[in-house]
């Protein structure tokens, strides 16, 4: 065997085991039920079809160094691929693939917690959302219109109760029913939807009771007896999962495990955080849970047509 | 540049191989790292991962859907078919990345062997900075980052495609010469004999269907590891960013319109993303730069980045590709100010 058909057949068997070792890293993370700390389950299907792709690619390569260690060309596309000569280079190029598929593999899995957010920054209760969402609109809801007076009383006093522009819409007729139950359970499917509109409708809201479920989190702003239960929103991957949470306050609020995850229930009040008035739960019952499968919520893209 | 390049690229992938020895060795090393915040390390695994698994299936396709095409179309059908009116060649180039979903990595040898093949410089030139983002791959991919706002997918191809029409027009009209370096075919054949490159044709490389299609595989293969090494690097330095600096820093940069554009374009130019994954990098910094900014990365850095650079530079004359490059820096900050302004 010629040195160059040799070190031909060494990159293919390389490239063969990186790709096979993506491949393999996919299917293990489907199996597991790992793949949603890392996507979002509307992508989990192409994410799989991918593993497929890489799979024959990873065949393809070990093909093509059976072709090399006889010395012969393998199906040439002409475009120059031929792998660089300098070792320290070689190295560098597939170290830069070893990396990610190393830390995959060995360190054990985990789900965001306290410490990405508060480098991505906490939103707590947030009627802010919407305005982001919105690209910077103002989402403050703004009065209806005076004047046309139709309508039997209680529909305009809820109207009243909850006044909505275009953008606020749903969140006004999600409100009136959330409004209507004796206590709120907010759902992980609508977390950041449902905390939304308890924020925007925020006087409403006080002394009512609310139940939900996420880790604790904890930052130098709040008070001793402080913390927010806290999930991470994900559109598509865990790199643009944002933080949302709703602050919490608890006589025994130091002895709570940051990261740890908590159901708690309580009534909803008014209280202070970083120089602010937001909305915060008076925690009356609180217990420990496991880490749920889903540790991630998604905001939901139909929400408004739910209410349409 | 070079120096950047040269310097940059090895010393970012020598702290990834030292962070892998680490990992690796674990004699104590290891244990120190996960002692200072475990918590870090694990939110740098995820981000990095998660992005690499995202990007994953839009390679994939691009690197595929590209080589078939490579394969299986000459190049001197779509010589021929280039339309001779400067307008018409212009709206050509600016959409036949339409028909040709290539990244932009697979863009440069195409554009050169088609000039060569007789189409007008300024329209290849045109297809070069239009083609990887007046794509439906590219579309899909950005529009599926932005889901919340669809408005970005289209703001970004409308972009692009205003900014290329213009840069096309303006190419059109002055540039007289030829753009090729000249020497470009002779030094390759007394460096290393790679003519091939130029004068290869794929229609007649591979013999028949099955050969074909392997030397499809064969392609898509190799151009996986072209393309995948840059995906890494902008993953992790990505990671990097997301997991150490705070959000108000990032904020205070991007608080500024001009300076939050400005930032992320070089940002874009720096990460080198291929523009089939990049959505996905911009939508994680989506809330703590304006639409404006995002819009900008999404725009520039597929048209000009540190790699694409490199590889124009390669092919092109020098004051060429930098009348262009300062030319494009300007239309897509004043551009993505308008249209983000105007649109989003």
């Amino acid at each position: 065997m010629a040195g160059s058909d040799r070190r031909r057949m060494v990159h293919y068997l390389i490239r063969a085991v990186l790709l096979g070792g993506f491949a393999l890293f996919i299917v293990q993370l489907a199996r597991g039920d790992g793949l949603s700390l890392y996507i979002a389950p509307r992508m989990e299907p192409f994410v799989k079809l991918s593993a497929l792709a890489l799979y024959a690619s990873a065949i393809y390569q070990v093909y093509a160094a059976f072709r090399a260690s006889k010395g012969q060309q393998a199906a040439d596309c002409g475009c120059d691929h031929e792998p660089p000569v300098s070792i320290p280079k070689n190295v560098i190029v597939y170290g830069m693939f070893v990396l990610p598929l190393a830390l995959g593999f060995l360190l054990p899995e985990a789900t965001l917690g306290s410490s990405l957010a508060a480098k991505k920054g906490m939103t707590f209760a947030g009627a802010e959302t919407l305005a982001n969402a919105r690209s910077g609109e103002r989402a403050a809801p703004s009065l209806p219109a005076s004047g046309n007076g139709g309508g039997d009383a209680n529909a305009s006093a809820s109207e009243a109760m909850f006044p909505s522009d275009e953008y606020t819409a749903s969140y006004a007729v999600y409100g009136k029913q959330l409004y209507a139950q004796p206590a709120i359970a907010v759902p992980d499917q609508w977390f950041i939807e449902t905390l939304t509109t308890l924020d925007l409708y925020r006087k409403n809201f006080i002394g009512k009771q609310v139940e939900l479920s996420g880790f604790v989190y904890r930052d130098e702003a709040m008070g001793a007896d402080q913390f927010a239960v806290s999930r991470f929103a994900m559109n598509c991957c865990s790199a643009d999962s944002l933080p949302y949470g709703l602050v919490a306050t608890f006589d025994n609020a130091a002895a709570l495990r940051k990261d740890s995850w908590v159901k708690v229930s309580g009534t909803l009040e008014e209280g202070q955080y970083d120089g602010g008035t937001i909305l915060q739960l008076l925690v009356t019952h609180i217990e420990s849970i496991r880490t749920p499968d889903s540790p991630y919520v998604y905001p939901d893209y139909n929400f408004d047509k739910q209410f349409e | 540049m070079t120096v950047v390049y040269r310097v940059g690229m090895p010393l970012l992938t020598a702290g990834c191989l030292a962070m892998l020895a680490l990992i690796l060795a674990d004699n104590g090393w290891l244990s120190a790292l996960a002692s200072l915040d475990p918590a870090t390390v694990q939110s740098f695994k995820l981000l990095l991962l998660g992005i690499i698994l995202e990007t994953f299936p839009f390679i994939l396709l691009g690197v595929f859907v590209s080589a078939l095409l490579q394969v299986f179309v000459s190049d001197a059908t779509i010589a021929r078919l280039t339309p001779k009116h400067p307008v018409a060649g212009v709206l050509f180039g600016s959409l036949l990345g339409l028909l040709f979903p290539l990244c932009e990595c697979g863009m440069i040898p195409v554009v050169r062997r088609l000039i060569r093949k007789g189409m007008p410089p300024y329209i290849g030139m045109v297809f070069i900075f239009a083609g990887p983002i007046v794509n439906p791959v590219v579309f899909t991919s950005t529009y599926t980052a932005f889901r919340g706002q669809p408005g970005m997918a289209y703001a970004r191809l409308g972009l692009a495609l205003a900014i290329c029409v213009v840069l096309g027009l303006l190419l059109s009209r002055f540039l007289k010469r030829n753009p090729l370096k000249r020497d470009a075919y002779e030094l390759a054949a007394a460096n290393n004999g790679a003519t091939s490159i130029y004068e290869h044709d794929h229609s007649q490389g591979a013999k028949g269907f099955w050969g074909r299609m392997a030397a499809t595989l064969a392609h898509a293969s190799d151009e996986l590891f072209d393309i995948g090494k840059y995906v890494i690097l902008g993953a992790f330095l990505t990671a990097v960013v997301q997991t150490s600096v705070d959000r108000e820093v990032l904020a205070g940069i991007g608080g500024g319109t001009w300076s939050g554009s400005a930032f992320m374009m070089g940002l874009a130019f720096l990460l080198s993303l291929c523009s089939t994954s990049d959505a996905f990098v911009a939508a994680s910094f989506n809330g703590i730069f304006a639409p404006s900014a995002l819009l900008a990365f999404l725009v520039f850095g597929p048209m000009v980045d540190l790699k694409s650079v490199l590889m124009l530079l390669g092919t092109f004359r020098t004051k060429i590709v930098a009348a262009i490059v300062l030319l494009l820096f300007a239309l897509v900050l004043g551009g993505s100010l308008l249209t983000a302004q105007l649109w989003l």
